[in-house]
C-alpha cells in the first residue's frame, strides 16, 4: 500500500524526508523545518503531516525512535522520527528526478543557474 | 477553547488514525497556539487547520483499508449490490443509534417523495430517452434510440398525449420554420415548408390522431418533395428533454456507472476454437469513458487468426468509438464514411494501431434487425471496403445523420445540415439497412460465421 501511495512521491512526503535528513525530529519540529525549507509555502497541518508520517512509517522509509521531552517546548513527551536508509534512497531518487526535470529548463535558459 | 474545537473536529477522522495520532495532532496544535499569538497568526492557523482537514480527511478514508477500497473498483457482476467493510472495530452503541435514526429519517423522506411523484416522470425520461440502448446523453437524441419504441415499451399511464388540431398546427408551423432555417438545400427547404403548410390547410392531416402516424405522415410529405432519408420527423410518447445539450452532470455520472457495471457493453471477449477471436459488443460507447476497455478487449484478441464481431444486439452509439474499433482492421488510414460529417478531414481511421496484428485477419460481422445506427455504420463501411463478411439479417436502417431540433414535448425532427460525402454509393443504409453477405437467421449467425472462419483457416 505505501508503495502505491508514494508513487509518485507526494511533495509533502518528500519534504518530510528532507526535513529528517539531518536529525531526528518530532512532528512539530518537522512541520517547522518543512515551512523553513520551503520558504513558508508549505505549512503542514496535523492531518496532512501525520497522514504522511503514517504512510512513510508503513513503507519503512522513516522509523519511530523513542519518546522524549523537547527541553525548548516543555515537559511533554514527544515521539521522534528518523530517516531510514530506504527513506534516504527514496529522497535521493526523487531529488535526482527533479534535477532531471530541471536540466532542459536550464539548457534552454528558462531557468538560470548551474547545471544540476 | 481552540483545542476543544479541534479535538471535536478530530473525531471526524477514522478511529484508527485518531488512536495513533490524535494526541500528537493536539500536541502540535498546542505548540502552534503557544507560538502563534495575535489575531492574524491565529486566523492563519485556523485557515491552515480547516484546509488541512478538507484535504487530509478524505485521504484518510480513501486509504483506510486499501485492499477493500481496491476491490470496489472492480466491475459489479449482475448488478448485485456489494458492500465493503472499511473498518474492523465494532461500532459504538451511540453510532448504531444515530445510524438507526438517520435510516428511519431517510426512509420516511423517500416515502414522502415517492408519494408526491412529481419528479418521477422526469427521471424516467432521462433513463429511457438517453440510456436505453446504452446511448450516451447527447445533443442529438434521435440518433441514439427510437423514442417511439421506448415509449411503447414503457407504456406509462402518466404520459397520456392527445393530438388535436392545435398541436398539429404547431408542429407543422415549427417544422416549416426549422426546415427553412436549417435544411441544406434552401430551395427544397422552401418547397417542403410550403408543402407541409398546404397539406395542413387542405385538411390532409386531420385524419391523423395518433402522434406516431402524424410524424410518419409529415415525414412522407417532406420526402415527397425531397427524397432525403436523413430527414425525419419523430414522435415520442415520453416528453423529450428540454436541455438542448441533453446531458446533465447526473446523466453523465449515471452513464459512467452503467458503463462500469456493464464493462462498456463489451459483453463477451473470448477466443473460440480455430483461434478465432469473438467479441460481443452491444453498443459503441463514449471513447472518453471506454477507450481503455476497448483497447484491452482488442489487445486480448490480438493473436487471433480471425475475428467475429457480434453486433446482433448493438444499437449504435458514438461515431468516435466506431472509428476506433475500425482502426484495428487496417494497416493504413482508410477513408471512413460517417453520414454525420461532410468533410474528409476527420473521416479516416487512425490506422495502423501500434502493436496490432489484426489488420490482415478475416473479419465477420454478425447482424440482426436490431443492429442499428452506429453499428450499421460499422457494418456498412466495412462491407463497402470489402473488409468484412456480414452474416445474419438486414440491419435496422437508422443512419441518424440529421441535427436534432426539438419542436415540443413530443415532436422533434432530424434535419441534415451538412452534405456527407459517401464515396461508395448514392444512398447509405438509412431506412434500408445494410444487407448481409450471408443471409441467415440472426440466431444462426454465430454458428454460420464460425463455420466460415474455420473453413477459411483450414484452407490456409
Amino acid at each position: 500500500m505505501p508503495k502505491r501511495k508514494l508513487d509518485p512521491l507526494p511533495s509533502t512526503a518528500f519534504q518530510i524526508l528532507l526535513a529528517l535528513a539531518g536529525e531526528d525530529m518530532h512532528g512539530y519540529g518537522i512541520m517547522r523545518r518543512v515551512a523553513e525549507q520551503t520558504g513558508g509555502r508549505m505549512r503542514l497541518g496535523p492531518g496532512t503531516l501525520y497522514s504522511s508520517i503514517q504512510t512513510l512509517l508503513e513503507g519503512k522509509f522513516i522509523e519511530e525512535v523513542d519518546s522524549r521531552e523537547d527541553a525548548k517546548l516543555g515537559q511533554e513527551r514527544r515521539r521522534y522520527y528518523r530517516l531510514s536508509s530506504a527513506g534516504h534512497k527514496l529522497a535521493r531518487s526523487e531529488a535526482e528526478r527533479l534535477a532531471d526535470l530541471l536540466r532542459p529548463a536550464r539548457t534552454k535558459k528558462i531557468l538560470r543557474g548551474e547545471y544540476v | 477553547m481552540s483545542e476543544k474545537v479541534y479535538a471535536w473536529l478530530l473525531r471526524l477522522y477514522p478511529s484508527r488514525f485518531r488512536e495513533a495520532y490524535g494526541e500528537e495532532a493536539l500536541q502540535l496544535l498546542r505548540d502552534r497556539l503557544r507560538d502563534e499569538k495575535g489575531f492574524f497568526p491565529r486566523l492563519r492557523l485556523w485557515l491552515d487547520l480547516l484546509g488541512d482537514l478538507a484535504i487530509s480527511m478524505p485521504h484518510q478514508y480513501l486509504h483506510l483499508e486499501p485492499t477493500l477500497a481496491g476491490t470496489s473498483a472492480q466491475p459489479h457482476l449482475n448488478d448485485t449490490p456489494s458492500f465493503f467493510v472499511l473498518g474492523d472495530e465494532s461500532p459504538r452503541p451511540g453510532a448504531l443509534l444515530l445510524g438507526g435514526v438517520l435510516t428511519l429519517a431517510a426512509l420516511s423522506t423517500f416515502s414522502i417523495l415517492l408519494g408526491r411523484g412529481g419528479t418521477q416522470a422526469r427521471m424516467g425520461v432521462i433513463v429511457s430517452g438517453h440510456l436505453d440502448g446504452y446511448a450516451k446523453p447527447s445533443h442529438q437524441p434521435v440518433p441514439q434510440a427510437k423514442p417511439q419504441e421506448t415509449a411503447n415499451a414503457m407504456n406509462r399511464p402518466d404520459a397520456a398525449f392527445k393530438l388535436d388540431a392545435e398541436e398539429r398546427q404547431r408542429v407543422v408551423d415549427a417544422s416549416a420554420a426549422i426546415l427553412k432555417k436549417n435544411y441544406i438545400d434552401r430551395d427544397k427547404a422552401q418547397k417542403m415548408a410550403d408543402a407541409l403548410l398546404a397539406h395542413e390547410k387542405n385538411g390532409d392531416d386531420d385524419a391523423a390522431t395518433d402522434g406516431a402516424d402524424f410524424a410518419a405522415l409529415l415525414t412522407r410529405q417532406m420526402r415527397a418533395v425531397s427524397p432525403d432519408r436523413h430527414l425525419t420527423l419523430v414522435f415520442s410518447q415520453d416528453p423529450l428533454p428540454r436541455n438542448p445539450m441533453g446531458q446533465t452532470a447526473e446523466e453523465l455520472i449515471r452513464y459512467r456507472e452503467i458503463m462500469k457495471q456493464q464493462n462498456c457493453t463489451f459483453e463477451k471477449v473470448e477466443v473460440l476454437s480455430h483461434n478465432i477471436g469473438y467479441l460481443k459488443l452491444n453498443s459503441f460507447p463514449d471513447v472518453s469513458v471506454c477507450q481503455q476497455t476497448a483497447e484491452t478487449a482488442m489487445a486480448s484478441l490480438n493473436d487471433a487468426d480471425g475475428i467475429i464481431y457480434d453486433l446482433r444486439d448493438n444499437r449504435g452509439g458514438e461515431p468516435a468509438m466506431v472509428a476506433l474499433m475500425a482502426a484495428y482492421l487496417f494497416d493504413h488510414p482508410e477513408y471512413w464514411y460517417n453520414p454525420r460529417e461532410n468533410t474528409t478531414g476527420r473521416s479516416w481511421t487512425h490506422s495502423p494501431v501500434p502493436g496490432n496484428k489484426l489488420a490482415d485477419k478475416p473479419v465477420y460481422l454478425l447482424t440482426s434487425g436490431r443492429t442499428f445506427s452506429g453499428a450499421e455504420q460499422f457494418c456498412y463501411d466495412l462491407k463497402m471496403l470489402r473488409r468484412a463478411t456480414l452474416v445474419g439479417e438486414t440491419t435496422g436502417g437508422g443512419a441518424h445523420s440529421g441535427v436534432w431540433h426539438r419542436i415540443d414535448d413530443h415532436f422533434g425532427m432530424g434535419v441534415p445540415e451538412t452534405r456527407a460525402i459517401n464515396p461508395f454509393a448514392e444512398a447509405d443504409w438509412a431506412e434500408t439497412g445494410v444487407e448481409p453477405d450471408v443471409m441467415v437467421k440472426a440466431a444462426d449467425a454465430l454458428a454460420e460465421a464460425k463455420k466460415l472462419a474455420a473453413s477459411k483457416s483450414q484452407k490456409k
